[in-house]
């Protein structure tokens, strides 16, 4: 399991590196902390990289070296790494150039077996689209701020599991909100959102919303899955019925202190990008924290 | 579509909306392709200026890499019968190209050399502890290196003193402040500025020398280029130092401890070491070939010489050289000079011009300031949205043919590709700037929009009172 946690600032991304590292303790998950900075256009990206190395000869960091010193202040005081790495401080100097506007450092994680922090520039979707691409992340943590009107391409092109931290309060007890239907995606979907109500130690609500009164058979027999998995999970939890449009009720059930996991649509893309989808519609609207599983 | 999976679908929407640009200019390039030719122009001419819509779209938009832009516009017009292959890799090498890509080289050799210490020492002995005072020995240090060695050379040397300064003033780099944009749009358009001086302070500069030496406009010397360009130089500073105070007017008036640890901070790097001598002493020898071998050998060949000579002396590697030159830039610059000869030589710039006065005599009565505000104000808004060396590339051979005094149409289209104020991608010096995180979007129209205003009315006075003196 691997998980990708996007940061962008000291400022708004403490909660979006809290649930990340706590989820990624969830999975024992090989995490990757990141920070996707400004783009810089071709005609000058080789006067930047000059001008930049300047900075740094004057020991100055260059933008985004100090996000990835908070991540690093925030895993040492949380021992998500090893003592020796703490001990030995932030490591900027060994931020390896590995191309592609990309810089990283190696450290050894202690509830995963490593934590890799790096510096990306670009378009936020393009640098996060390779970045999965080319390391395989099974999950893409990124916080409620950098959600705007991105929410389409997250779903349509990133290659995993979506999180967005949204409108995270550290200080409340969230409940974790399951749609279950008969999406080939859902039972991932179940399992994950089972793991993350454990890691957090707390409760699920599974909802089912059908258009009409008569429930599909393949909706019953997720039900059934879903509940036995959730009793041999040994974790409070209520499941309801429910009828209705599934994004609008998802979006109505949510309260502020839901975390709603979904499994994505498995529409044909061509439909999901001129119509959207049922994940799509409950992403753009919500106002707690959702995982779309894929 | 069912023989594609669900994810090479995704790749192919992808692919799409990113390359957007792309797939409407290649679907308008057909279009206008099958469009008859206007009156007027030659179907060379009308193809030539496809082309030149096709790159203006692809710079703008990004949308694919700036070298396969250069290499499009080669394919292009060899593809489109503007010229046979052996023409247009003619017209593709030249001196300009020579000096663009000298002078790149050149920046990186001496940025390298770490003299960015020195000329925080220099300056802040000049300018004492006064942010006032500070502000205009940046612009005014920026604005006249940079006439000499390019403006991303002197900003990558300067920005370091900046936030030197910020951040021992107490304030965060992570985060604008005031005093942050102040000092760092300093630095930008002092460069900005500065880059008019001479010949050598930007590529565009030679690519207007050698558009008038090779349309048969005349040749222009290092230093009567300085002649026309450096009082407005000169004019310029004290304007964008009181522009830039008042519109970014800092809670520090004096900036003592941060020019006490700087001090300190410098000290520290000791006095000049040889290789700094002796890459002062090889820079002065190519400015003095700029001046006084120029005329026989090219701007371009003194710069590759200068760079020899770095080489050769070890002040820098290959390697190095190579891994910092923006290769891409020289290839496009090469390919936008190759379009402009091709305009020329087909006539589309002519037509251009033309159909441009025509429809602008209907408005204005005196031909000579329609001349002259087309091709300052849209080199200026060019500028803006594409990048300075670009714009003299394309909009060069059309301003040229508007008719009157080519030598003044010619350096006041390259002065007003200086006027680089108003966003982020308008020059180097704008991005570097930008990179540091610590400018928002918004502050280049904040003060951008008054320099730029200022700049032209005091090119119009200079245009109009003072260059007519000189010839």
């Amino acid at each position: 399991m691997k998980i990708l946690i996007a940061v962008s600032s000291k400022k708004y991304s403490k909660p979006t590196l809290r649930v990340g590292m706590n989820v990624a303790r969830a999975f024992n998950a090989s995490t990757t902390i990141v920070d996707v900075g400004k783009k810089i256009n071709e005609f000058s990206m080789k006067d930047v990289v000059l001008a930049q190395e300047r900075v740094e000869n004057w020991n100055i960091d260059r933008p985004g070296v100090d996000v990835l010193e908070w991540a690093f202040e925030y895993l040492a005081e949380n021992s998500f790494i090893e003592k020796n790495d703490i001990d030995s401080g932030f490591p900027k100097n060994t931020l390896v150039d590995t191309g592609s506007n990309r810089s990283e450092v190696y450290l050894k994680g202690t509830v995963c077996d490593n934590v890799n922090l790096i510096i990306r520039n670009g378009n936020v979707i393009d640098e996060l689209k390779d970045e999965v691409e080319k390391f395989s992340y099974n999950v893409t943590i990124i916080g409620g701020s950098q959600r705007g009107n991105m929410s389409h391409d997250l779903i349509q092109y990133i290659d995993s599991s979506i999180f967005v931290v949204n409108n995270f309060d550290l200080n409340k007890n969230y409940k974790i909100l399951i749609a279950v239907n008969d999406s080939p995606n859902n039972r991932k979907a179940i399992k994950y959102g089972i793991r993350i109500a454990q890691a957090f130690d707390v409760p699920v609500e599974a909802i089912t919303v059908s258009e009409t009164d008569h429930l599909k058979d393949g909706y019953k027999s997720a039900v059934k899955w879903c509940e036995k998995l959730l009793r041999r999970s040994n974790i409070s939890y209520n499941h309801k019925f429910l009828t209705g449009n599934a994004p609008r009720v998802i979006n109505r059930e949510a309260s502020d202190n839901s975390i709603i996991v979904m499994g994505s649509s498995t529409k044909n893309p061509i439909l999901k990008f001129i119509a959207g989808s049922k994940p799509l519609e409950v992403m753009k609207n919500c106002n707690c924290p959702i995982l779309i599983v894929k | 579509m069912a023989f594609l999976s669900n994810k090479a679908i995704s790749e192919i929407l992808y692919w799409v909306t990113r390359k957007k640009w792309l797939i409407i200019s290649f679907l308008l390039s057909i279009s206008l392709f099958y469009f008859p030719s206007p009156e007027g122009l030659s179907s060379e001419g009308h193809r030539t200026l496809i082309i030149v819509l096709i790159v203006l779209i692809l710079i703008m938009s990004e949308s694919i890499p700036l070298p396969a832009v250069a290499i499009l516009i080669l394919i292009m017009q060899v593809i489109l019968g503007v010229d046979t292959p052996d023409g247009v890799a003619s017209t593709f090498m030249s001196d300009a190209v020579f000096f663009i890509m000298g002078s790149l080289m050149l920046a990186v050799s001496i940025v390298s050399q770490g003299l960015d210490k020195r000329l925080a020492l220099g300056i802040i002995n000049i300018t004492g502890n006064k942010t006032w005072r500070i502000v205009v020995g940046f612009i005014s240090i920026s604005a006249i290196l940079s006439s000499f060695i390019g403006e991303h050379t002197v900003a990558a040397m300067m920005l370091p003193v900046a936030l030197s300064l910020i951040k021992n003033s107490g304030l965060p780099l992570d985060r604008s402040t005031q005093l942050s944009s102040l000092l760092l749009f300093s630095i930008a358009y002092g460069c900005a500025i500065g880059s008019i001086g001479t010949p050598s302070g930007g590529g565009r500069n030679v690519i207007m020398i050698g558009y008038l030496s090779e349309f048969g406009f005349g040749n222009i010397s290092y230093v009567k280029w300085m002649l026309y360009t450096y009082p407005l130089l000169l004019l310029e500073i004290p304007f964008a130092s009181l522009v830039l105070w008042f519109s970014f007017t800092p809670k520090q008036k004096q900036l003592d401890s941060a020019i006490r640890k700087l001090k300190v901070n410098v000290a520290k790097s000791g006095k000049l070491n040889g290789n700094q001598i002796t890459a002062i002493l090889l820079f002065i020898l190519v400015f003095l070939g700029w001046i006084f071998l120029s005329p026989l050998i090219g701007l371009g060949i003194v710069a590759l010489s200068g760079v020899f000579l770095y080489l050769v002396f070890g002040l820098i590697d290959w390697k190095e050289i190579s891994h910092n030159t923006n290769w891409g830039v020289i290839l496009l610059f090469g390919a936008a000079i190759s379009l402009g000869i091709q305009m020329k030589q087909t006539g589309a710039a002519l037509w251009v011009a033309e159909t441009a006065l025509i429809n602008l005599d209907v408005i204005f009565q005196d031909v000579t300031i329609v001349r002259w505000f087309v091709s300052v104000f849209l080199t200026g808004i060019l500028t803006n949205l594409l990048s300075n060396a670009a714009t003299v590339a394309v909009l060069g051979p059309i301003v040229l043919d508007m008719g009157g005094n080519p030598m003044i149409i010619g350096i006041a289209t390259s002065v007003a590709s200086a006027f680089a104020y108003l966003t982020i991608v308008a020059s180097p010096t704008c991005m570097i700037i930008h990179s540091t995180g610590l400018i928002k979007s918004r502050d280049y129209l904040k003060a951008g929009w008054k320099l730029f205003i200022i700049s032209i009315i005091l090119l119009l006075l200079v245009s109009y009172l003072y260059w007519p003196l000189l010839r």
